[in-house]
């Protein structure tokens, strides 16, 4: 994960070097596996083979999350056995696997990108920095943090809590 | 770095984390598709990193440490499963039946030994459930250590129990799953299970409960002189046989509902098994004589003749009964093909 990057720095002593090596791979494994989620929710139906994900995921993060990539593919393989993205073998060409988020897959995305956004912003004065989030794009469920797009908004209800929002829409001014 | 020497360093790191993959996953087919995916990645990055889209000797080493090592690719790949105790919360359920099994077998076997000694040494009774005791405890130490660690060994290289199933069965597994992708629902058990053909703890605390009857019948530890040797002898051949039918009853209960065939062979011995009791009650039947009948000041006497009828028509009720429960076996025979 961000082994590399701690380890370019010079001047570290070993022991503090292991540690917070050992204390990034902590925070790096659910951000990474997320983060990759959230690359192939973005490909959507097109779907999008393992180089582009790691490509991406550089590109997006600015080069901060930097995972080994061949360890890229049994996250991929965890995901696909948990039913959360589906692949397809290319049949022509280099025959490259793509992959594709679940219906099962975009919803628990979904739960869980909001439950980390609301995560972010709630600890991010802990470390004295300041995390907005888009409020006007998407909304939050108040009782499981659930990330609804407001471009998508039919149901009056939280489709994984089952909690009803409409109120708090209505008070936002989101109903039309 | 030419070509070939180029080809050379992405086939040994290929190699490398080929050697490293669990090994449930190098029986797989996707194992050569892991590979594949992994050299195409290989290539592609190096590909990127040159500066004329062609890779070279210093992009493709460049590509191959951005891979990282093949220790660790194979690391992610082990990680499998929710820790429990050492043991994945996947292969726990496995560990404990297989924990149960092996004391079964452990305990059956003390108990069998226990047995010959009682028929054959002259050890008093004392000692014999010393030694029962002894052999009990050091079986169930061993056998305990040697199953976790097992187990500790198949969590920690990442064997999942599907990983131990026929290519045909994860087969088809793999094809109702997708099935169910594809409808949106795959949180929903991939088929309509059947009812379940038995039920384990009723087995097991059954069988127990036989056990320790078959072993107080064979052990026969009362005072033993209110009865005819003959009827002790009787009790000694029943209670063996109750032992036999209850070691395979905690047998079915362990192995619960899998291996179909098992329990049918099971219920196969079961029926000759329970039929040969009848010849044992037959001579009950016809000697009313040796039978106990307790009255003051506890003395045995035989049946009292005005009762033989009564009494035999008992015995000819116990044996109709006995021969109807084989019934159940044949049934469950029938009934427990459909699960195969």
């Amino acid at each position: 994960m961000l082994q590399k990057l701690i380890k370019k720095v010079k001047g570290m002593d070993t022991e503090f070097q292991e540690y917070a090596s050992k204390f990034e791979s902590e925070i790096n494994r659910g951000t990474s596996t997320l983060s990759i989620l959230s690359i192939i929710s973005q490909y959507g139906k097109t779907g999008v083979h393992g180089y582009q994900i790691s490509k991406d995921l550089l590109e997006q993060t600015h080069n901060m999350l930097i995972i080994e990539e061949g360890t890229l593919y049994p996250i991929l393989r965890k995901l696909e056995g948990d039913r959360i993205i589906k692949s397809e073998r290319e049949e022509e060409g280099r025959k490259r696997k793509f992959y594709y988020i679940t219906v099962y897959g975009e919803k628990i995305y979904n739960y869980l990108s909001g439950f980390y956004s609301k995560l972010t912003e709630a600890i991010a004065p802990l470390f004295d920095v300041s995390v907005h989030l888009k409020q006007n794009k998407y909304f939050y469920c108040p009782a499981c943090s659930n990330k609804i797009d407001l471009k998508n908004l039919e149901a009056k209800y939280c489709d994984v809590c089952g909690h009803y929002i409409e109120k708090e829409l209505d008070e936002r001014g989101l109903i039309k | 770095m030419n070509e070939n020497s180029m080809d050379y360093s992405v086939r040994e790191y290929i190699k490398e984390v080929e050697k490293r993959l669990p090994e449930w996953l190098k029986n797989k087919k996707e194992h050569k598709e892991i590979l594949a995916d992994l050299e195409e990645h290989l290539w592609s990055k190096a590909a990127e990193l040159s500066e004329n889209g062609q890779p070279n000797e210093k992009s493709v080493k460049l590509a191959i440490e951005h891979m990282g090592t093949p220790q660790n690719i194979a690391k992610e790949y082990k990680r499998r499963g929710e820790p429990k105790y050492y043991i994945t919360k996947e292969l726990w359920p496995y560990y404990t039946k297989a924990l149960g099994g092996v004391f079964a077998v452990i305990v059956a076997l003390v108990v069998i030994g226990l047995v010959v000694s009682f028929f054959t040494g002259n050890d008093s009774f004392g000692s014999l459930i010393g030694g029962l005791i002894t052999g009990i405890q050091s079986g169930l130490l061993i056998s305990f250590a040697i199953v976790t660690i097992i187990f500790v060994a198949l969590s920690h290289e990442g064997y999942f129990p599907e990983d131990f199933k026929s290519e045909k069965d994860k087969e088809l597994m793999k094809e109702l799953r997708e099935k169910k992708i594809e409808e949106g629902d795959p949180t929903q058990p991939l088929t309509k299970p059947l009812k379940p053909f038995i039920k384990q703890g009723g087995t097991i605390v059954g069988g127990g409960i036989g056990l320790i009857f078959g072993i107080v019948l064979l052990s026969q530890p009362f005072p033993t002189y209110m009865f005819l040797p003959d009827f002790l002898m009787i009790l000694r051949i029943f209670g063996l046989l109750t032992m036999l039918e209850s070691s395979l009853d905690i047998s079915r209960g362990i192995i619960g509902n899998r291996r179909p065939s098992t329990h049918q062979a099971l219920h196969a011995i079961l029926i000759p098994l329970k039929l040969s009791v009848i010849p044992l009650l037959g001579i009950l039947m016809n000697r009313p004589e040796i039978f106990p009948w307790f009255s003051e000041p506890w003395i045995h006497v035989g049946i009292p003749v005005e009762a033989y009828v009564f009494y035999r028509g008992i015995f000819a009720l116990i044996i109709a009964i006995t021969c109807l429960t084989t019934i159940e076996n044949f049934y469950n025979i029938i009934k427990i093909q459909k699960y195969k």
